[in-house]
């Protein structure tokens, strides 16, 4: 419950900021903006239905106990599969998008808010969530069944994205019927008749994918005797500058890194957020035309903070069981996966610091750009090691550890943004700024680093 | 010499408690064998002694060292066998072995994963990865990896599960062999045949209890078997055989 409680909280204080926001921004975009935001959610909540397979495969070898199931019981595995849909939906749902609005609720007898809009509002954001999570399923299902029509698949999906951008054709009304609807409905322009065909079209397009995955859902029983060369003492040879012990851990985290694919899956997870945050920021600044100033040093900031993905993802590639029965500790662990996040992290996090700084024309903040980005993403990754260990996904569902996840990453966030911002308007003092909050984050990243060793000592795989 | 003394051994998680003082001593060269039913603290009690988990109160030394204290430097020395086979699941049985050999920085590694390699029939498969491999090829992978630096004391939890019968034998035949070159067997297992034939001395555990311990020619008398002393000793009346 403190997940939800925290995403209350959140968005009852969003709730209460709105009318400030709205002096920014008008309600459409705002909405616009939430929806895009939605479907984003939806996308990435279908993906862990193909990730989910990854988990339940490491234990029990390519038969996983999902399509087992099927084998064992009086039940069709399309029926499992829409079962797993729907209390995904459900789950994800009650996680995020009720308390989101509960809290805007709850703000609206302070702010004059309608009930009755915030109620369509939260209809709307639900068919435009389920029509990501539809569209991830269904890519999902495509992917298990043919890579290259997953390929084709994702690059139409694309093109009618970027179509939209660039020719403002499709309209997003057209690819997001929820949006549609949402337009149509209070506090916006009222048309019922509109607003019942976009819904609609909303939910023929969400069933409709949905149909699709049901039908193209294969089971897929592999028995493999694929015979792998041995790489572990390559990579243990390789890497002479490291001894002993962490030597061998590190190795064997890169070997099970290449093995698992999941290093594609990594990748993606933390480049498109990256491309996200790029697109946002262009269409803030050129298509909405506000000029907020987003600048090389404010994306370099953002990449340390958006990396910290990978490093949950480390903790997510296999079991640590084994580990029990040797002489390592878990603090050893946690100190090599630092070190394996910044070894997959630093060369794309510094190519796109590169890139952003060459195609904005700040190759003069480059130097500035360069040094946030690395003492950001080092200062994530130890303070999300230092509060979650080898456990984050679950350490950050504790209400306490979110809690002081929150401020640790927000401050010095906020604190980057701003300066950030304000180099144009008075360069020494902004830079005078970053160098104290980058000092600040230097220190903390050594305290915390060396508190790593007390803090898990005694913690168990 | 004892390699191994537990002493008011407790594990409390939450409300529940685990282990209630339970105290015991193993002497070099026994094959000390641990018995109860499901759910009586027999995991729960190797894990404590091999350094895997801590204890909510209580003392244990293993081969001098205190486990409590250096429970790291108790895994460096012995060997462990785990109940549940889960070696990582992405590297091959040599890959695994290797690890295992650098981790302990054991010399020689080559020749020693080949030798165990080749005692477990696992040669010819040194390619698979973990995943793809059947519970009891990870099974013998996991003893092998308990066995590869020659640890004085080993700590077998349900080591013949997952075994086909010619390997209970080899596995069987190996123990006996490392008893006799003076080699120390702390084990847990559920297979009572074999372990009345391994075992020169018991403990049983119920309800987080030791409720009977000792040499097992003289618990186990002429008539009697490890069988009917398990259950007399747990509180079940054994039918006569």
């Amino acid at each position: 419950m403190t997940f939800p409680f925290f995403v209350f909280l959140l968005s009852f204080a969003s709730g209460l900021t709105l009318d400030k926001m709205l002096e920014t921004i008008t309600l459409q975009q705002f909405g616009t903006f939430a929806h895009l935001s939605a479907f984003l959610y939806g996308l990435s909540v279908g993906a862990f239905g193909l990730m989910g397979r990854e988990y339940l495969e490491r234990r029990y070898g390519r038969n996983n106990y999902l399509v087992a199931m099927p084998f064992l019981l009086p039940i069709s595995f399309r029926t499992t599969f829409l079962g797993i849909y729907l209390r995904d939906a459900v789950f994800y749902v009650i996680l995020m998008l009720v308390p989101a609005t509960l809290g805007i609720l709850a703000a609206s007898p302070i702010m004059g808010f309608s009930v009755i809009s915030i109620s369509l509002f939260f209809v709307a954001v639900l068919l435009t969530f389920m029509l990501g999570m539809s569209l991830s399923f269904l890519a999902s299902v495509i992917y298990i069944r043919n890579i290259k029509a997953f390929v084709v698949f994702t690059l139409a999906i694309v093109v009618v994205f970027v179509s939209h951008g660039v020719f403002g054709s499709p309209s997003l009304e057209m690819i997001m019927p929820s949006i549609g609807f949402q337009m149509n409905v209070r506090p916006f322009h009222t048309d019922a008749t509109q607003a019942l065909a976009f819904v609609g079209a909303s939910l023929a397009e969400l069933l409709g994918m949905t149909a699709l995955a049901y039908g193209l859902v294969q089971v897929t029983v592999r028995i493999s005797s694929q015979s792998y060369p041995n790489l572990l003492p390559g990579y243990y040879a390789r890497m002479p500058v490291l001894k002993g012990v962490n030597l061998a851990l590190i190795s064997k985290e890169l070997v099970d890194l290449r093995r698992s694919g999941i290093i594609a899956k990594m990748f993606f997870s933390f480049v498109l957020p990256l491309l996200f945050l790029s697109f946002t920021a262009w269409f803030v600044n050129y298509g909405l035309a506000i000029p907020v100033g987003f600048n090389a040093v404010f994306y370099a900031a953002m990449v340390g903070f958006i990396a910290i993905l990978m490093y949950s993802w480390l903790n997510n590639v296999d079991l640590s069981d084994y580990y029990s029965v040797l002489p390592v500790t878990v603090p050893q662990l946690i100190k090599v996966r630092i070190i394996v996040f910044l070894l997959l992290t630093s060369g794309i996090s510094l190519f796109f610091v590169i890139a952003i700084s060459v195609l904005n024309g700040e190759t003069n903040l480059l130097w500035l750009a360069i040094l946030v980005m690395f003492v950001t993403s080092i200062y994530m990754v130890v303070m999300t090691a230092y509060l979650t260990g080898l456990k984050t996904n679950s350490f950050l569902f504790d209400t306490g550890v979110l809690a002081k996840f929150s401020v640790m990453s927000f401050l010095p966030d906020l604190c980057l943004t701003i300066l950030s911002f304000s180099l144009l308007a008075n360069w020494v003092l902004a830079v005078a700024g970053l160098a104290l909050v980058l000092g600040i984050l230097i220190i903390t990243t050594t305290i915390l680093f060396r508190g790593i060793e007390q803090k898990w000592a005694s913690a168990s795989f | 010499m004892s390699v191994l003394e537990a002493r008011d051994i407790t594990k409390e998680f939450g409300i529940m408690k685990a282990l209630d003082r339970v105290s015991l001593t193993v002497e070099k060269g026994d094959f000390f064998g641990i018995f109860g039913p499901n759910g009586a603290g027999k995991t729960t009690l190797i894990r404590i002694l091999t350094g895997q988990l801590d204890p909510t109160s209580g003392s244990y030394r293993v081969l001098g060292v205190d486990g409590v204290k250096e429970p790291l430097k108790v895994k460096e020395l012995i060997g462990i066998v785990p109940e549940v086979e889960s070696p990582p699941s992405y590297l091959t049985g040599y890959e695994y072995l290797y690890f295992v050999g650098k981790v302990r920085k054991l010399d020689n590694l080559e020749d020693r994963i080949d030798k165990w390699l080749t005692f477990f029939d696992l040669e010819t498969k040194k390619g698979i990865i973990c995943k793809d491999m059947s519970k009891g090829m990870r099974q013998k992978l996991m003893l092998a990896s308990a066995f590869i630096h020659e640890p004085e004391l080993l700590f077998l939890d349900e080591p013949f599960i997952n075994l086909d019968p010619i390997y209970q034998r080899t596995l069987r035949d190996y123990l006996e062999g490392y008893i006799a070159k003076g080699g120390t067997v702390f084990m847990a297992s559920h297979i009572l045949e074999i372990s009345e034939r391994l075992c020169s001395k018991l403990a049983i555990v119920n309800l987080g209890k030791v409720v009977a311990q000792g040499p097992i020619n003289e618990l186990v008398k002429k008539g009697d078997n490890l069988e009917r002393l398990f259950l007399r000793s747990v509180g079940i009346n054994p039918r006569g055989d």
